[in-house]
């Protein structure tokens, strides 16, 4: 039973990237509330069918060893050709050395006489992450899409649901698969996805942030395929062998593999190519920053914990990702652009992911694997709601969002929900970092890291938050709800409600066990009363989720004792108001238009200031590692 | 819950804001002697409220009120965590909901002089949340719990072992009173360049909440102090007293400074001395349980 689902996980995906290819346009639509179905289907019955491996050995481990091997050479020759197409010489370097080392470990690595998939609780959660959230963003797309392409003169719809699709059964391969090789090669096939997906457009700017990821990934890919080399060396084929095996001697192919998970997640100093991928359409970035791609990095990353929980590289670990933290999230504070807040935002998530496991105490690591979930969602939703922002207002400037509330009542509240979850309580993503702050607290240099980061988080997101709430004069509203535009936003708002109150229930059925398969202990966390209670404090949501329903409560009852009366804004004695637009009445009896823009503090945090320091202290930081910590 | 713990709520819900207007009172009537002039009546924040409920509900925005009941009720949840001895770190987020409420609650206004006040007010979020959460972080470093039911047992008050996390405590007293030198924002005189700022657009029994819901928050920052020395009920209520006349006399003898300047106080001296404290801490390993 299990072996169907997880067969089916990979091969429905593919299926449905080839319909995408064959059929006409017109059933796209029908074709993705297909795919989300199907794979929301299939994600919960792999849930339903519990933990356990599947082995694939004999004659169907070569047949599909032979596939797997084909594959490999598919995707080394496509970059080859897609690199020389366009002349790149440094991807095409990184394609050769990536070959040759694949030629290597073919001709001298031991072969496997098996692979298995291993389904455990962080396999299922992230299968979840991929088939939900992954195909509600295609439904999204499908209400997206034309008009994206009428503004640019595109017409490549094909490729874009093939390579999307394509990429849902990499990911899905790449949770579930124990085997290190095989691994590698739906690792590789994201990294390409990636690369088709980023320079879409196929203008130059396009083009050149799709080889920046390509290239950067190819780095990560190069250091994956040395550590499986090297970890060859120890007898460790699988994933899971890592576990149990005496730290010391596997502490360089942890690293390497830290490395390419660190790229991959797009962590400094590797951060640029996700910055870039913000050219693509928006459902490609929904699809990278949260559900697919970046995850895959930390996914690894937390797989590993028991290597290096624990270790000098795991205290290095911690600091890594908590720098990443609070310098991406200085630099998304110096942002206008709401797709750049929420990329380094993003990247300052997925630091904060790497810090808490580095920390390695069971608290900090089910931190990790619940801030993956949460963060999931939460910037899915975020993203999804720029898009349709953008189609609205035609801008992605955060200035220029002020009085949406007024032009899409919903598409705001549903942003204003994706926001308030990144940062206030009793949201899951504040749960997390309320957790790791509290793990973290036992290393000053960690907990000083991720209170200022906390901050700094607070202030980017509550002056976009109140930037596209604030009201202005526009009477104008949407009429038009498109139902595959607003069903994949409201499952995603949904989600986070849902899941921020039955924490404690994903808590005990996912996080608990696999922390416990990877370090023998669990944290001891307790749940009575609506509270997650652990051994050093208290985190009380259910409180803060029926105060907050009091407050609503309590806006209705008072609003019919006192009647609102509505009138215009006060402007110091004249109220100027012409063709719906805020005026001052200035010295020469002349009137201006009133604007006020948001604080960014670019010479502080701004990019020129921040990002040299970042490169070459996380590079700095990396270097203290694999001294300090490997050799 | 028993019968005792719905009385301390009861207590809590009527005691804050009454104790929270004779302060706001007291203040008042401080600094007009300090000023020279005789002043209101020890209960004149009392009566503006009264007052201000009686007035018409005038808005611009019909949900921008929805803002403030979100500012008291959270400032309400955080004051009764404080009283019930909750974990330090979560009572510090639900303060955070409430100033975000409030902050939110002016720019939904959509005036050009509240979504000033507001901005400002989000750099005040930035220059004093990373010192009340390194207050939570020594809390939990001296005692090993984030729970402040623990400082019961503690053999010395918190305040012998971090008095520079104090006096960064001090500067976000400041802050969080809306006080000059810091009162950019919203200010409690007429001279300021900016005067109500964020609530600029608030009148009536909206702005009532807000005065109200400021009641409570004057109560729970000084309880955030009376922390300090919390085995001596008598020399945390004196540590808390001390911090509100700093306030006041700070207010009357400096005059509104740019944000700017805040932050970078905040950032360098205040977070300095606090990390000093705190790698102090870390590197004698001291415990007061």
């Amino acid at each position: 039973m299990m072996e169907t689902t997880v067969m089916l996980l990979m091969t429905v995906p593919i299926l449905f990237s080839f319909l995408f290819l064959a059929l006409s346009k017109k059933l796209y639509k029908i074709l993705a509330w297909a795919f989300f179905i199907i794979g929301t289907f299939l994600s919960v019955q792999l849930v339903l069918g519990g933990v356990g491996t599947v082995e694939v050995a004999g004659q169907n481990f070569e047949r599909l060893e032979n596939i797997i091997l084909v594959l490999e050479a598919l995707v080394i020759v496509y970059m080859f050709y897609v690199s020389v197409k366009h002349k790149n010489l440094p991807t095409l370097a990184l394609v050769a050395i990536a070959t040759g080392i694949s030629v290597y470990s073919f001709m001298n690595v031991a072969a496997v006489e098996s692979a298995s998939f291993n389904i455990d609780q962080l396999s299922q959660v992230m299968i979840l992450i991929v088939n939900i959230i992954g195909t509600a963003i295609i439904l999204f797309a499908t209400g997206y899409m034309d008009e994206y392409e009428e503004h640019r003169h595109l017409n490549r719809q094909k490729t874009f649901y093939f390579t999307m699709s394509f990429f849902l059964a990499a990911m899905n391969g790449l949770v579930m698969v124990d085997t290190l090789g095989w691994l590698y090669l739906f690792w590789e096939i994201t990294t390409l996805c990636s690369f088709v997906l980023i320079s879409y457009n196929q203008d130059e700017e396009g083009i050149n942030n799709g080889f920046r990821a390509l290239a950067l990934n190819l780095v990560g890919g190069i250091a994956f395929s040395v550590a499986i080399i090297s970890f060859s060396g120890n007898g460790i084929s699988n994933l899971s062998q890592v576990i149990g095996n005496s730290a010391g001697i596997i502490l360089l192919p942890v690293f390497l593999l830290c490395i390419a998970g660190f790229a991959k997640s797009a962590q400094m100093p590797f951060h640029s190519w996700l910055l870039g991928a913000m050219v693509a359409p928006t459902p490609v970035s929904a699809l990278l920053h949260s559900s697919t791609m970046v995850n895959a990095g930390v996914y690894v990353i937390v797989r590993l914990v028991p290597a290096y929980a624990g270790t000098p590289l795991g205290t290095a670990i911690a600091v890594y990702g908590s720098f990443t933290f609070v310098i991406c999230s200085a630099l998304a504070l110096s942002q206008r652009n709401a797709k750049r807040v929420l990329a380094y935002s993003t990247i300052a998530n997925l630091g904060l992911i790497i810090g808490s496991a580095g920390i390695g105490t069971p608290l900090a690591v089910s931190a990790a694997i619940m801030l993956i979930l949460f963060h999931a969602i939460s910037k899915a939703l975020l993203f999804l709601c720029t898009g349709e922002i953008e189609h609205t207002i035609g801008s992605r400037d955060i200035e220029d969002m002020s009085g949406l509330i007024k032009k899409a009542p919903l598409l705001t509240m549903l942003a204003s929900l994706g926001m308030i979850s990144m940062l206030l309580p009793p949201f899951g993503v504040l749960l997390t970092k309320w957790i790791s702050l509290e793990a973290a607290s036992s290393n000053p240099v960690v907990a000083i890291l991720l209170v200022l980061g906390s901050a700094l988080t607070t202030v980017y997101y509550v002056k976009w938050l109140g930037t596209i709430l604030s009201s202005s004069m526009d009477k104008k509203k949407t009429t038009h709800l498109k139902p595959e535009t607003y069903f994949p936003l409201s499952v995603l708002g949904l989600s986070i409600i849902v899941t921020s109150i039955f924490v404690y229930s994903i808590f005990n059925y996912f996080v608990n066990p696999v922390v416990a398969t990877l370090l023998g202990a669990v944290p001891t966390v307790s749940g009575q009363g609506g509270q997650f209670v652990s051994d050093i404090g208290g985190f009380a949501y259910a409180a803060i989720f029926i105060v907050l329903v009091l407050a609503i409560l309590i806006y209705f009852a008072t609003k019919s004792m006192f009647t609102p009366r509505k009138v215009d804004y006060y402007m110091c004695g004249e109220n100027n108001l012409e063709k719906d637009t805020l005026m001052f009445r200035n010295g020469l009896c002349n009137y201006e238009k009133s604007s006020v823009s948001n604080i960014y503090m670019e010479n502080t945090f701004g990019e020129n200031r921040l990002s040299t320091v970042g490169y070459v202290i996380s590079i700095l930081i990396i270097i203290a590692a694999l001294a300090g910590g490997v050799l | 819950m028993n019968s005792l713990d719905i009385a301390k709520i009861v207590l809590v819900l009527i005691g804050a804001p009454i104790l929270g207007c004779l302060l706001a009172g007291i203040d008042r009537k401080l600094t007009s002697r300090l000023q020279g002039r005789v002043g209101p009546p020890l209960l004149q924040p009392y009566y503006d409220v009264r007052k201000l409920f009686e007035k018409d509900n005038v808005v611009v925005n019909k949900s921008q009120n929805l803002y403030v009941v979100m500012y008291v009720i959270f400032v309400v949840l955080s004051l009764l965590m404080l009283v019930f001895e909750a974990d330090i770190l979560m009572i510090i987020f639900v303060y955070t909901i409430s100033s975000v409420a409030l902050i939110v609650g002016g720019m939904s206004t959509g005036s050009p002089y509240a979504r000033i006040g507001s901005s400002r007010e989000i750099m005040a979020i930035l220059s004093y949340e990373p010192i009340l959460i390194f207050y939570a972080i020594a809390i939990y470093m001296l005692t090993g719990t984030f729970k402040l039911s623990a400082l019961d047992e503690a053999s010395t008050p918190l305040l012998m072992y971090i008095p520079l996390i104090f006096i960064g405590m001090l500067f976000v007293m400041n802050i969080k009173f809306k006080k000059s030198p810091f009162d950019f924002s919203t200010s409690h005189h007429a001279h300021q360049e900016l005067v109500k700022g964020m609530f600029t657009e608030y009148s009536g029994p909206g702005m009532a909440g807000i005065e109200i819901g400021h009641f409570y928050e004057y109560t729970f920052l000084l309880g955030l102090m009376f922390v300090f020395w919390k085995i001596n009920i008598l020399m945390g209520l004196i540590l808390a007293l001390i911090a509100f006349l700093f306030v006041i006399v700070m207010d009357n003898i400096t005059a509104r400074v740019y944000w700017q300047w805040m932050f970078k106080t905040s950032w360098t001296v205040m977070l300095l001395i606090s990390v000093i404290n705190i790698v102090y801490l870390y590197i004698y390993e001291i415990k007061i349980i």
